[in-house]
């Protein structure tokens, strides 16, 4: 079994087609174990039941936007170990410097391409 | 026209960006040939907002990145409307553009238009007018609060003319 089968993710995203988008790259590069959640919060009450390897989030989300829900997983020990990929239009130095103090795995430009996606997750995990 | 001139805002919105406004005297305006500019607005909020963006991959990998391009220019409207109070769930959407200006090219103005229609179906916003396709290029102004858009025809050689020319005559005015 690859390691791609073996992932699971969760895919975070307040706008539907940005989800499906990304839900669509990962089943390109092999990555079926996904599940979906709407908004941080939603995530955060589901990886706290459910947890996966990785998550992929969207960072501009009403309520818990994705520095929180990152900041969250971390705070609570059975989800302190995901691996966190944050999706964002802007990534100015402060968010950069928020997401590595909370301990951000890695960091991907919107909009994104498929192997640009691949790379950051394969930085992550290792290879697909 | 000089009393409109002196007593609105004109803000240019080009290709590739966005604009949102809760200002009562704020026009969006923009030229469209193959592009398309989705206007929304909140009616209940007051903020509206435009984007304008052009999607023209001939490759399937091209026309993957044109999706993810214009879902971001879509998204950020969104997320720029809802950080000035918008609702989603409120949210009412106006579609321009998306002509056939030049003949005998694939049709990239359909697939934009396409494209559009898809992305406010899937996002359940509400499509509440809509002026596409056709072979004219459009001069389009919106009003962010309250969401009326006019739209003008424009020949090719006035859609080259990117600066809006609000006293030139000429062309079709209809109300959306």
């Amino acid at each position: 079994m690859s390691l791609a089968e073996k992932l699971r993710v969760m895919v975070v995203d307040d706008t539907s087609v940005s989800r499906a988008l990304i839900v669509d790259a990962l089943d390109q590069m092999g990555v079926r174990g996904v599940s979906l959640a709407k908004d941080g919060k939603a995530a955060l009450s589901a990886l706290m039941t459910q947890p996966v390897h990785l998550v992929i989030s969207d960072m501009n989300m009403p309520g818990l936007d994705g520095l929180g829900l990152l900041k969250g997983l971390r705070e609570f020990k059975p989800t302190s170990r995901i691996a966190f990929i944050l999706v964002t239009g802007s990534a100015d130095r402060t968010l950069v410097e928020r997401g590595r103090a909370f301990g951000l795995n890695n960091l991907v430009m919107k909009p994104f391409t498929v192997p640009a996606l691949r790379a950051a997750i394969e930085q992550v995990v290792g290879k697909l | 026209m000089t009393s409109d001139r002196a007593r609105f805002r004109w803000v240019p919105v080009v290709q590739g960006e966005f604009r949102a406004s809760a200002e009562d005297d704020v026009i969006f305006s923009t030229v469209l040939g193959s592009c398309i500019a989705a206007c929304l607005f909140d009616p209940v909020a007051r903020v509206g907002g435009m984007n304008h963006f052009l999607l023209a991959g001939e490759t399937q990998a091209e026309r993957g990145g044109d999706v993810m391009y214009g879902a971001y220019l879509m998204e950020l409207l969104v997320n720029g409307l809802m950080r000035m109070g918008a609702q989603r769930a409120r949210l009412e959407a106006k579609l321009f553009g998306g002509g056939r200006i030049v003949a005998g090219l694939s049709d990239i103005g359909a697939n934009n238009a396409a494209f559009a229609e898809r992305y406010l179906s899937y996002e359940g916003i509400r499509l509440v007018g809509r002026d596409l396709g056709g072979d004219k290029a459009r001069r389009l102004q919106f009003a962010p609060v309250g969401g009326r858009a006019r739209v003008r025809y424009v020949s090719d050689e006035a859609a080259r003319d990117e600066v809006p020319n609000l006293a030139a005559g000429g062309g079709d005015v209809e109300l959306f």
